[in-house]
């Protein structure tokens, strides 16, 4: 049962930041509301505080996709279907383009927004490792302050982020890559349809002449929060792409999990199977790259 | 050459689809009525546990809010489908966490629910059992100490002599089967509103109830009421697959007995998580078998060991068991047979009634079986089934000659093969190169040789199952069902039977064949709601006995009208009385005179002559005989046969399965609703490849962690290829034109043909459902600590 | 405290007052005595009560009544325009799309509201659409069928 609270509808962006500096402990902002409103109705401890909600589905500033010179900027109220039918997304961005489409049902997608998903911060929000990928930044603003920061650093914890109770996400900026990357962007869940991640897997190749010149890796669901491997990274730059380079990376990135996890009741079978798929996917990526796709 | 119809077997538009696409069809929780009440449930967070006292205390400034327990029932305080082992409220102790203690009773069902903490509860834990195969051990607690043991039942089962049949045997295999728990998830929540009628009329029900009849008598029981003072009407249901029966009837008494003590209508509306925590669902069985067979294919002997989960109550599981014990061998001929099933009591969410019935868990066990046995023998998965497949005259496990109609095994088998290129297929999927992953759980780190290579991670395979099913009740009970038949002075027809509507569209399947005897169109027919006031009983709708039964009773209705009406024409219109009367397209024909007349006119006609043009039609099945000490007799009085082929996609890196196919092949006898037929396989199957690969209720000491749609997974529109029904009618002695049965064979067969398909793509052979990527991986299901829900890590 | 909401609501404009913490689902059926509108699951997973909301397939499970406010919602009552049943609808039914109909007053919203945006779509497409209706009865083949006839009809004409 949702508990009895107050639903303001503000005009703008300011409007909407002066009634989060005036109450903010008991306020929080409601975008598509599919991971509020099921926690308010389940009475999860997160949602417990909330006396206001603040729906921000009417703040122009937060709406729009954007594309300059060197980065795309997406509104943060932009739901996933809103994402999926722009085309500098699909082209460019394809891994975002891929995680969104897995992103619930065509009802939750309608509805949920991108902001809202990783300012929720579960282990399996399906854009946090396609946003980590590229490199998103947040634009963040309260009465009092503007700022941007990467996405990478706003995410804390499980279910927890850097973000003041007084602010508000208003934009995510993903830049243009100056790589000539080829990647892939890797769901599991337990059906085809409608299904919480058990494994998502992003990686982008830049390769020249069969050695590797950047590597990007990002997980979600097999660690705590998403995450992406900045060690692991460095440590393939300049390797030769070979199978036997495929393999280790595939054991490297297990090893890495199992730092940063430990082991859990699902490891025996996530481990092997982060292992698998990552190698599947470099060999995949590495055809693409070869047929020039 | 067949007899000829007209409307039967033709595609008709269901009775009631207009209502349903508008929206306007009514279910349960649709029903409102002025004063009405909702109650919302009380229960204690325990799996078993002895109740001290409840204290309410904290509810006395709440006038507008009644509590209703154990003590405002007046009639029978425990209530069961066979054994009255389960109370309305529990006031002595509960046995499993979905258990009642009491309900609030108010205007806000809202206000209720945030009531709830209020209630203070003093209680003492008791041990928890949770492992049936601790059940019947000495010192296990019992669960319901009055009976003295935990064992619900135990059906023997004794043909030939199996030890003789082991020694005769040239090789013998013995494997054990694992099946999980899984819900029915009809998509709408249990619902009922119980309306006082006031002292002389009693009370009337309406709700989503499968069997109104069996509702009808926990009702009567509870309240201490005569059955006629009951009236239960049946609303939409929203899905039932056998599921709305027990749950449904006990909610319907809670209702019940809330409104005799306020005299006002009372809701109950469960949500999804209370639905699937308080209903039953399909038993998880163990399954042992041991089987000698010689070089050449033949079957020699079986024994076989079951053991149900029967959960906190007996519910159906004396009947579920004995189906299994029936079938347990499957459709083959052995000589030596000895089957012991047995169900037992544990703390664990009690289990009853799901479509299939006892069957699916066995076919499970005996097709993954027999393809084992035709793989150590390297012969194919037909050939075996060739070699010891029921044929006409056959003798089954329990003594029974197959006669009376076509045993048609081996021609389900042939066509299903036939439409797959099964044996091709089969045979290049297992010749595929094997990858043996077998992972080292110290060392999570894979080996070089251990990596496989895109595309290799996809494997394909196909696999069959095949089965018989006996129709009907069985021995398990007396076995009639009636329906009543209006003509009215203008032609149109009313129609009503005993059996009721749960979604599967059974009120057309009727409509059609008085339609069929009648010569007018299915349109003309209306179908009047069942109300336990109005319409004769007949029995519950299970045991997919709806077409065979119902069936017959609508026929024998229409066929007594017809003959009245004939009657009625030869004096009228001086036709000899061998002259043959025929109805069609709404029009009436003499073999001598052509036309006669029109229907319509007819009806004026006999209304003019004051003939009676209602009747009741009965139909009550043939004999059978059964022997509860050695299991031999003649279980059901006909059977029904399917083959199912599965083809599937394996990916053998992370371990799903995509079900690429699945051919169903079935003789239901003739198809006389061919929309709902061909429905009743899409949707069967569906349901079947959900419990083969990722359907599961998992415990935790008795609380369940899957308890809405998010972690219980049934399948999407995404999620299953292709399912192509094919029908294979049969000839029959019994049923409307010799339709016998379809919704269960549907779903029985699929599970097992899939993880056949499953062996063939991967190599090694799967003795546990589901199917889930965990199992395909590490040939084991994984399970996190205690009930959090969610995506935990 | 309960809030005006103001919305049109199946082609008309109602006003009415609705407590902040009440989903749309329950207003639609208990303030306007919409039932088509059903409730399966509260979590968004099942999809029985999607309704559209300015065109798109939402589950009104997971909307707020207030944020109906200024918004188009259609419900299975409004979807045939005033008739008794629209081509969808004929063709759900011509099918055999329909069992025990609890799934298909959601099923026939997200489906029409997958033919408004897109005329011609594959079977893929299609089960994309209905992949968050979920359907216990009927195996969603004849469900795709009656879409994918619908398409094409309408195509036709
Ligand atoms: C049935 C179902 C299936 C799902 N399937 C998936 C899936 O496959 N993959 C997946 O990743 N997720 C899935 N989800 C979760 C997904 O819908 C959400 O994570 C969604 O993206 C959250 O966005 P929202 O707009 O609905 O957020 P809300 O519920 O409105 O808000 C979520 C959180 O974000 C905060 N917030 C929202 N916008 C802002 C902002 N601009 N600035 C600051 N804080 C903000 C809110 O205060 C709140 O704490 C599913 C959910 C459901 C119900
Ligand atoms: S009730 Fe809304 S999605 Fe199930
Ligand atoms: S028709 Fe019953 S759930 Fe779809």
């Amino acid at each position: 049962m949702i508990p009895s609270l107050n639903v303001i509808f503000p005009k703008n962006l300011n409007e909407a930041l002066s009634l989060l500096s005036d109450n903010s402990d008991s306020s929080k902002i409601i975008a598509g509301g599919t991971d509020i409103i099921p926690g308010l109705n389940q009475e999860l401890n997160r949602f417990k505080e909330i006396k206001n909600l603040i729906d921000v589905n009417q703040i122009p500033e937060l709406k729009g996709i954007i594309r300059s010179k060197e980065k795309i900027s997406i509104g943060a109220a932009e739901t996933f279907s809103d994402i999926l039918q722009n085309d500098t997304v699909r082209e460019l961005f394809p891994l975002l383009w891929k995680a969104a489409s897995g992103v619930g049902s065509v009802q939750i997608r309608n509805r949920a927004t991108i902001a809202g998903n990783f300012v929720n911060n579960a282990p399996c929000a399906d854009s946090v490792p396609a946003l980590l990928i590229y490199n998103a930044t947040l634009e963040i603003e309260s009465l009092s302050s503007k700022k941007e920061i990467s996405l990478n650093e706003f995410l804390s914890a499980p279910y927890r982020t850097k973000l003041n109770r007084d602010e508000i996400v208003t934009k995510i900026n993903i830049p243009f890559a100056d790589k000539n990357f080829t990647g892939e962007f890797f769901k599991l869940g337990r059906r085809r349809a409608v299904a919480i991640s058990r494994i998502t897997l992003a990686l982008l190749v830049d390769w020249r002449d069969s050695v590797i010149n950047e590597i990007r890796i990002a997980s979600g669901a097999v660690t705590p929060i998403g995450a992406r491997f900045f060690e692991l990274e460095k440590y393939c730059s300049g390797k030769k792409a070979d199978d036997q380079f495929k393999k280790d990376l595939s054991r490297k990135l297990a090893e890495q999990i199992i730092k940063v996890t430990g082991l859990r009741w699902s490891s025996e079978y996530k481990l092997p199977v982060v292992q698998q798929v990552c190698y599947q996917m470099l060999k995949n990526i590495e055809s693409q790259h070869e047929y020039g796709i | 050459m067949s007899e000829e119809f007209s409307v039967v077997g033709k595609k008709i538009i269901r009775e009631d689809g207009v209502e349903k696409v508008t929206g306007r069809a009514k279910f349960a929780d649709d029903y409102k009525f002025p004063g009405m009440l909702h109650a919302v449930m009380v229960r204690i967070n325990e799996a078993h546990a002895k109740i001290n006292e409840i204290d309410f205390s904290a509810l006395e400034n709440e006038p507008a809010v009644s509590i209703v327990s154990a003590s405002d029932v007046h009639g029978s305080k425990k209530v069961g489908m066979i054994k009255n082992d389960q109370p309305v409220f529990c006031s002595e102790k509960v046995v499993t966490p979905g258990d009642v203690v009491a309900m609030l009773v108010g205007e806000s069902e809202s206000k209720l629910r945030s009531l709830l903490p209020e209630i203070k509860i003093d209680y003492t834990p008791l041990p928890v059992l949770t492992d049936p195969e601790k059940s019947l051990n000495k010192n296990s607690v019992l669960i319901h100490p009055e009976t003295g043991s935990n064992l619900i039942v135990h059906h023997p089962l004794r043909k030939g002599d199996v030890e003789k049949g082991f020694e005769e045997s040239d090789e013998i295999l013995e494997q054990t089967y694992k099946t999980q728990l899984i819900e029915h998830a009809y998509i709408e929540p249990e619902a009922v509103v119980a309306i006082p009628l006031g002292f002389s009329e009693g009370i009337k029900i309406i709700g989503s109830i499968q069997n109104p009849f069996t509702a009808r008598k926990f009702v009567a029981n509870v309240l201490n009421y005569p059955l006629a003072k009951v009236r239960v009407q049946q609303a939409h249901l929203g899905g039932s697959f056998g599921g709305k029966d027990d749950t449904m009837c006990i909610l319907s008494a809670r209702a019940a007995v809330a409104a005799i003590k306020t005299n006002r209508p009372v809701k109950i509306k469960y949500t999804r998580e209370e639905s699937v925590l308080e209903s039953y669902k399909r038993h998880p069985y163990i399954l042992k078998y041991k089987v000698g067979y010689n070089l050449n294919g033949k079957i020699k002997a079986m024994k076989i060991d079951i053991l149900a989960d029967g959960g906190a109550y007996a519910s159906m599981s004396p009947f579920v068991t004995w189906r299994s014990v029936v079938q347990a061998s499957g459709p083959y001929e052995i000589e030596n047979v000895q089957t012991d099933v047995r169900a037992v009591y544990t703390n664990n969410p009690y289990t009853g009634a799901m479509r299939g019935f006892g069957s699916p868990q066995p076919i499970f066990a005996q097709e993954s079986l027999m393809d084992e046995i035709a793989s150590r023998l390297g012969i194919s998965p037909d050939e075996i089934r060739r070699i010891n497949g029921f044929k006409n005259g056959s003798v089954t496990a329990t003594g029974q000659i197959l006669k009376d109609h076509d045993v048609n095994l081996k021609k389900v088998l042939d066509v299903a093969c036939g439409n797959t290129d099964f044996i091709t297929k089969w045979k290049s999927n297992r010749d595929q190169k094997i990858f043996s992953l077998k992972y080292d759980p110290s060392n999570p780190i894979l080996k070089d040789n251990q990596f496989i290579d895109p595309p290799e991670n996809i494997r394909k395979g196909i696999g069959l199952a095949v089965s018989f099913r006996g129709c009907s009740l069985g021995a398990e009970g007396i076995d009639a069902a009636s329906a009543y038949l209006s003509v009215q002075n203008d032609g149109s027809i009313y129609l009503d039977c005993g059996l009721a509507e749960n979604g599967q569209g059974l009120r057309t399947t009727y409509s059609i064949i008085a339609a069929e005897v009648l010569g007018v169109s299915a349109e003309k027919i209306i179908y009047l709601e069942l109300d336990t006031g109005i319409t004769p009983e007949s029995g519950p709708t299970v045991a997919s006995r709806a077409t065979l039964m119902g069936g017959s009773a609508v026929k024998n209705a229409a066929e007594i009208l017809r003959d009245r009406l004939i009657n009625l024409i030869k004096e009228e219109f001086k036709l000899g009385g061998e002259d043959v009367i025929s109805f069609r397209d709404d029009l009436v024909f003499s073999r001598k005179k052509g036309l006669i007349t029109k229907f319509t006119d007819l009806c004026k006609l006999a209304a003019s002559r004051g003939i009676n043009l209602s009747a009741i039609g009965w139909y009550k099945s043939p004999k059978v005989d059964w022997n509860e000490e050695n299991g031999q007799g003649d279980a059901y009085f006909t059977y029904v046969y399917g083959c199912q082929i599965a083809e599937v996609s394996v990916n053998v890196s992370t371990g799903e399965v995509y079900i690429d196919k699945v051919t169903a092949v079935h003789d239901p006898g003739k198809v006389i609703n061919k929309l709902g037929a061909e429905g009743q396989v899409y949707g069967g199957v569906t349901q079947g490849a959900g419990y083969g690969i990722f359907e599961e209720v998992t415990a935790d000491n008795g609380f369940i962690r899957e308890l809405n749609f998010d972690t219980y997974t049934i399948p999407t529109s995404m999620d299953i290829g292709e399912i192509k029904p094919v029908f294979v009618e049969g000839k029959e002695n019994y049923g409307p034109w010799g339709a016998k049965s379809l919704g269960e064979p549907t779903l029985e067969l699929t599970a097992a043909a899939i993880a056949n398909a499953v062996s063939n793509a991967v190599g090694r052979r799967f003795y546990s459902l589901p199917l889930n990527l965990e199992e395909i991986i590490l040939n084991k299901k994984l399970r996190p600590a205690g009930t959090k829900r969610g995506s935990s890590l | 405290m309960k809030m005006k909401v103001e919305f049109k609501l199946n082609g008309a404009n109602v006003s009415v007052f609705a407590e902040p913490n009440r989903r749309l689902i329950d207003l639609l059926r208990e303030e306007f005595e919409l039932t088509g509108t059903k409730e399966g699951c509260g979590v968004g997973e099942c999809g029985a009560c999607t309704v559209l909301m300015n065109g798109r397939a939402v589950n009104s499970c997971l909307v707020l009544a207030v944020q109906a406010a200024g918004n188009e919602i259609t419900t299975i009552e409004g979807i045939a325009n005033g008739d008794l049943i629209n081509p969808l609808q004929k063709n759900f039914l011509e099918f055999g799309a329909v069992q025990c109909g609890f799934c298909t007053p959601g099923m026939v919203l997200s489906a029409s509201a997958l033919l408004d945006k897109n005329p011609d779509p594959t079977e893929d497409e299609i089960k994309e659409a209905v992949a968050g209706n979920l359907c216990r009865c009927t195996g969603y083949k004849q469900i795709i069928e009656a879409v994918k006839e619908t398409a094409r009809l309408s195509r036709k004409n």
